[in-house]
């Protein structure tokens, strides 16, 4: 079961770093996000079955959560549409989208298919337990995705789009269209959702359209518990503290689905707490800042 | 460097409100000028530089930046040309990036790459410049932007526009919301930057004394027009004293307009 945890939260974790460049960078909530994970899982799903190698899938998950970020930052941009109503347009649509992908279905089993991780159990076998090289697998692919977000927030593009989240006018003073970096920001960001929606079709042996119903408030609630973790601003920490987060989170929505029968809770409930989990993030955060002693910014 | 022709600007047009704040308004600056330009709140002197810089589109008229009609450009099309400042000491900086992050967006104008140019020449460099400002600031060049006071941040801010190289500096009050002391030192390095590097200037000021005694040129607006404009000679040998003379004359004369309308208009009336 640890593994388990382990596994899941940094799938989720690619997903929440998603949501924290569009949150916390961009400041632009998006909730494309919630067709933009189960897209992933059913393009995913979809190219496996239909014979695709898994890397192409993953390629083409990726590429197809690039292009539902703009069509939300596009919304947003052109009809002058606030941002949270571009998302919530982009999400209802993908539903249909997702469904049209999967051929008129609602989900699609994986089970006959040759996934990414039959590929590390295949290489696995005799040599370490599956479980441990899963583990190890998604480490090194959160470690890559955590790394190349690092260094593209080191590079001049990176730059400003720390800075269109503060100051938005610094920005076009610049001479930067606002516009084209919210579109390559949503895109991007999109992009890493669907990935992990993808690994997590796989992971769990099938795509479903409703597969992404409330992720962007777990992905925002792992954002916020990371940052109760580490306090700090270089981006390094502060992409760390996300894939953190999200392996709590999951550690936390574990401890309810085994334990929360003590209390009368069924799986059914794990959404309220997620959300209270953001609520009292929220409030901690809002009550150390009247204090004065300046927790981040909620 | 700039032309505006027959500019004017309405707020809520066609509704009970309507308020032209910029009314038949023409201007040419030619190329190292240096514009002071005063007036009263709400004589429209922030919104014509809006309209210079983009942020707000003329009801009527055209600008002209470079001898390129910008009219429908947006703001960071223009932006290439403009280096803006404003009251705020908080509106040029991002708060939450490092001093050199900052210097790194604005050191050069344009859509960025996703390139790293920050390496140890460009910090280099950064120390370089930040060493003229002489407030220290070369050994803090890790540290947030929001640890910087209010005086360092306009200090910076305006190091960061000088080095975007732009023709033409908008300069809003940029030193209204310092301390007398810290807005004496932007006021000096103002003055160096924009002689080293000959930028055309326009300076907003509610400062008679310093309208008077920076630039070559000065402006005065009242209701969305000019009323007043000097230069040379005559700019040089101007005190605050004639300068209220010249603005009551001229209002003088305003009343006596209106007064001829009331009653021509009450005349027709009856």
């Amino acid at each position: 079961m640890l593994e388990g945890i382990f596994v899941e939260g940094l799938i989720y974790a690619i997903m929440a770093l998603g949501v924290f460049f569009t949150f916390r960078i961009l400041d632009f909530p998006d909730l494309t996000v919630d067709g933009s994970f189960p897209m992933g899982a059913v393009i995913m799903a979809t190219s496996l079955t239909g014979g695709q190698n898994p890397l192409a899938g993953l390629l083409l998950a990726f590429g197809g959560g690039v292009l539902a970020g703009f069509v939300t930052a596009a919304i947003h941009n052109r009809l002058k549409v606030p941002h949270l109503l571009a998302g919530i347009l982009t999400m209802t649509m993908l539903y249909s989208v997702n469904i049209r992908i999967l051929d008129n279905r609602a989900n699609l089993p994986l089970l006959r298919v040759d996934t990414v991780l039959t590929h590390v159990a295949a290489w696995a076998e005799n040599r370490v337990p599956v479980e441990w090289a899963v583990l190890v697998f998604f480490i090194l692919v959160v470690l890559i995705v955590k790394l190349a977000l690092d260094l593209f927030f080191h590079t001049d593009m990176g730059l400003v789009f720390g800075a269109l989240g503060n100051n938005e006018q610094m920005v076009r003073v610049q001479g930067v269209n606002p516009a084209t970096l919210k579109l390559i920001g949503v895109g991007l960001s999109n992009g890493l959702v669907a990935l992990s929606g993808a690994f997590a079709a796989q992971y769990q042996g099938f795509a479903d359209v409703n597969l992404g119903q409330g992720i962007v408030v777990s992905g925002l609630a792992s954002v916020m518990l990371g940052e109760f973790i580490i306090k700090s601003n270089r981006i390094g920490m502060l992409t760390l503290r996300v894939i953190l987060g999200a392996i709590l989170f999951k550690a936390i929505m574990y401890l309810g689905r085994f334990y929360g029968y003590y209390i009368n809770m069924t799986p059914n409930d794990l959404k309220l707490i997620a959300g209270i989990l953001i609520i009292a993030s929220l409030a901690v955060t809002n009550y150390r800042r009247i204090r004065g002693k300046g927790g981040t910014a909620a | 460097m700039i032309r505006l022709e027959n500019l004017e600007c309405t707020f809520d047009t066609g509704t009970p409100n309507a308020k032209t704040v910029i009314k038949n308004f023409n201007l040419r600056v030619e190329p190292g000028e240096f514009v002071t330009i005063i007036g009263s709140n709400g004589a429209g002197k922030t919104t014509l530089f809006n309209l210079i810089s983009g942020s707000l589109m003329p009801t009527s008229g055209k600008i002209w930046i470079k001898d390129q009609d910008v009219t429908a450009h947006p703001e960071y099309k223009r932006a290439r040309y403009l280096g803006r400042i404003f009251q705020d000491p908080l509106a040029g900086t991002a708060s939450n990036m490092t001093l050199e992050d900052n210097m790194m967006i604005t050191c050069k104008k344009g859509f960025k790459w996703p390139v790293i140019s920050l390496n140890r020449k460009m910090r280099a460099y950064f120390r370089d410049q930040l060493i003229h400002l002489k407030m220290g600031l070369e050994g803090r060049m890790k540290e947030n932007v929001s640890s910087l006071s209010g005086g360092q941040r306009q200090a910076l801010t305006l190091l960061m526009m000088v080095l975007s190289r732009p023709a033409i500096a908008l300069l809003d009050e940029h030193t209204a919301a310092l301390d007398p002391r810290n807005a004496a030192i932007v006021m000096d390095l103002t003055t160096r930057f924009i002689r080293e590097h000959r930028l055309t200037t326009l300076m907003i000021t509610h400062n008679m004394n310093h309208a008077i005694a920076y630039g070559s040129r000065l402006l005065m607006m009242d209701a969305g027009e000019i009323i007043i404009d000097v230069a040379g000679e005559e700019k040089a040998h101007l005190t605050v004293p004639r300068l209220l003379e010249k603005f009551a004359d001229i209002r003088r004369e305003d009343f006596g307009n209106d007064e001829m309308l009331l009653t021509g208009g009450g005349r027709s009336g009856r």
